[in-house]
């Protein structure tokens, strides 16, 4: 099994523990790694999608055909790039004077746009396409103990038509919950699961708006489930949650620290990786969370 | 531009520009007059629960009233998080966050745009990213990478190629940002 990663900004230049996370987690799952070589931003919100749906869908297509011309699927561990890609892929799919016009951009470049790969993201992709049971013997480590909460991630969700591996239903969503229960993690509940973490364009328009926005999240977190860790599946909500909850508790609008992580950083951590190359870029301590999954006070 | 005020919420209607309507839809907005106002859109609004002024309901509500002068002084639709619970919830399948974008794209043809949108669309020309942090070299090796991904920072001749797409778009006819050769190489968060 093979796919191509799509890694996106946010993940390659602040984050590359994720992406070192995903070199290591799936191979361990038989899933080999295509790099995609070439490709750009997918592009987000803020910049093409907000000038012209044609040019969005150009860029966006250029990156699809990266993964067409190799014959495989597109797997990424962002919110926004799955989201600004599926959302190119269904509008050029619906619309072909779209197709047409995006597709006279690409061939003096010697490039086209087919439609053939999917996108996934990368809890969805483990969930339709691996399959959960192929975790459980992958795993060095069990999280047998550890609380968890949940983060979706909007982007993971919603809308949901668009995607290949939507929830039944996207209000109460159950595939990140399966997948933390395959590392045998216990999950625990809050009213405000599918809340937005306040990250992309809301922090870059207004930074106190988008922390204020978090932190009523939580607060729901741990008032009603006081866990060991988030967990979430896109790294935007994993930059946003770890990197605010300094500022958030320096002004009193909280008064506890969660640490983070992405979904695939957890896989890769119970599955033996080394903990400085898969988490060691979080600015929310780690150390406790990782000793109890690793079991020994190696960081 | 602000989302402080809530007095711009009120204006004189006989001020509306007929056409807007039009070109909103000639944007995206496609189903900008199917919208009932019921308010499904804003009870699942990240926008609205952080307490920005104009959030979807109220935008469209606006645009139907022709107050483009007023939108074009909010800049409530950046804070949009593209969520699209709204495109979910939507009783009348009216695709609340194209006409968001549809606003987005008017505000960009007059150069009403926040700073940050524009240096993400100048960093995605200029590396291939909208997102880029020059130190990141470090970074990664940090953490046992490359201290390049492979993407467009690795081979040149994508990013020639992601620019020359980008020179046939709509962005290069408005002009919104220089479209030269290479080679800045500013850090860019947004």
């Amino acid at each position: 099994m093979k796919v191509g990663f799509f890694i996106g900004c946010n993940t390659a230049f602040n984050r590359p523990d994720l992406e070192q996370a995903v070199r290591f987690s799936l191979p361990h799952l038989g899933v080999e790694i295509d790099d995609l070589e070439g490709q750009s931003c997918c592009p987000s919100w803020g910049t093409m999608p907000s000038v012209d749906l044609a040019g969005w869908s150009a860029v966006s297509a250029r990156n699809l055909s990266l993964a067409e011309e190799k014959e495989l699927d597109i797997v990424t561990v962002c919110g926004s790039c799955y989201g600004s890609l599926a959302e190119t892929r269904h509008s050029l799919q619906k619309d072909p004077e779209l197709k047409e016009k995006v597709n006279g951009i690409l061939k003096e470049l010697g490039r086209e746009y087919r439609g053939t790969a999917d996108i996934y993201q990368s809890v969805g992709y483990l969930y339709k396409i691996v399959g959960l049971d192929k975790i459980g013997p992958s795993l060095k480590y069990n999280l047998a103990g550890l609380k968890v909460a949940l983060q979706p991630g909007c982007h993971t969700l919603w809308p949901s038509k668009i995607y290949v591996d939507r929830e039944e239903d996207s209000f109460h969503p159950h595939i990140l919950q399966d997948a933390c229960r395959a590392l045998g993690a216990d999950i625990v509940n809050y009213s405000r699961l599918t809340d937005c973490c306040g990250m992309g364009g809301m922090r870059s328009a207004d930074m106190e708006r988008s922390f204020n926005l978090l932190g009523v999240k939580l607060r729901s977190i741990k008032s009603e489930a006081d866990p060991d860790l988030i967990v979430t599946g896109c790294s935007s909500c994993l930059i946003q949650i770890d990197t605010a909850q300094a500022p958030l508790n320096k002004d009193g609008r909280i008064n506890f620290r969660i640490p983070v992580l992405h979904y695939m950083q957890l896989l890769a951590l119970c599955q033996g990786a080394e903990p400085e190359k898969v988490a060691g870029l979080a600015k929310t301590g780690l150390s406790g969370v990782i000793n109890k999954i690793r079991g020994d006070a190696s960081v | 531009m602000t989302n402080e005020s809530a007095e711009i919420l009120v204006f004189d209607i006989s001020a509306g520009e007929p056409g807007f309507v039009a070109e909103i839809k000639e944007l995206g907005g496609r189903e900008i007059l199917e919208c009932i106002q019921c308010g499904k859109c804003a009870s699942v609004c990240p926008m609205a629960l952080a307490g920005f002024p104009v959030f979807n309901k109220k935008l469209f509500h606006a645009i139907v009233l022709r107050g483009r002068e007023m939108l074009l002084e909010d800049s409530s639709i950046w804070a949009c998080q593209s969520c699209n619970r709204c495109t979910e919830i939507c009783p009348k399948d009216v695709r609340p966050f194209e006409i968001i974008l549809a606003m987005r794209r008017v505000a960009v043809r007059e150069y009403a745009v926040p700073a940050l949108a524009t240096d993400g669309l100048k960093s995605l020309y200029d590396v291939g990213h909208a997102v880029y942090l020059k130190e990141s070299g470090n970074t990664r090796k940090k953490v046992g990478l490359p201290e390049k991904p492979p993407s467009t920072i690795s081979y040149p001749e994508a990013l020639k190629e992601l620019q020359a797409i980008l020179r046939k778009t709509a962005l290069a006819d408005i002009g919104l940002i220089p479209m030269g050769g290479s080679g800045v190489a500013d850090s860019c968060e947004v």
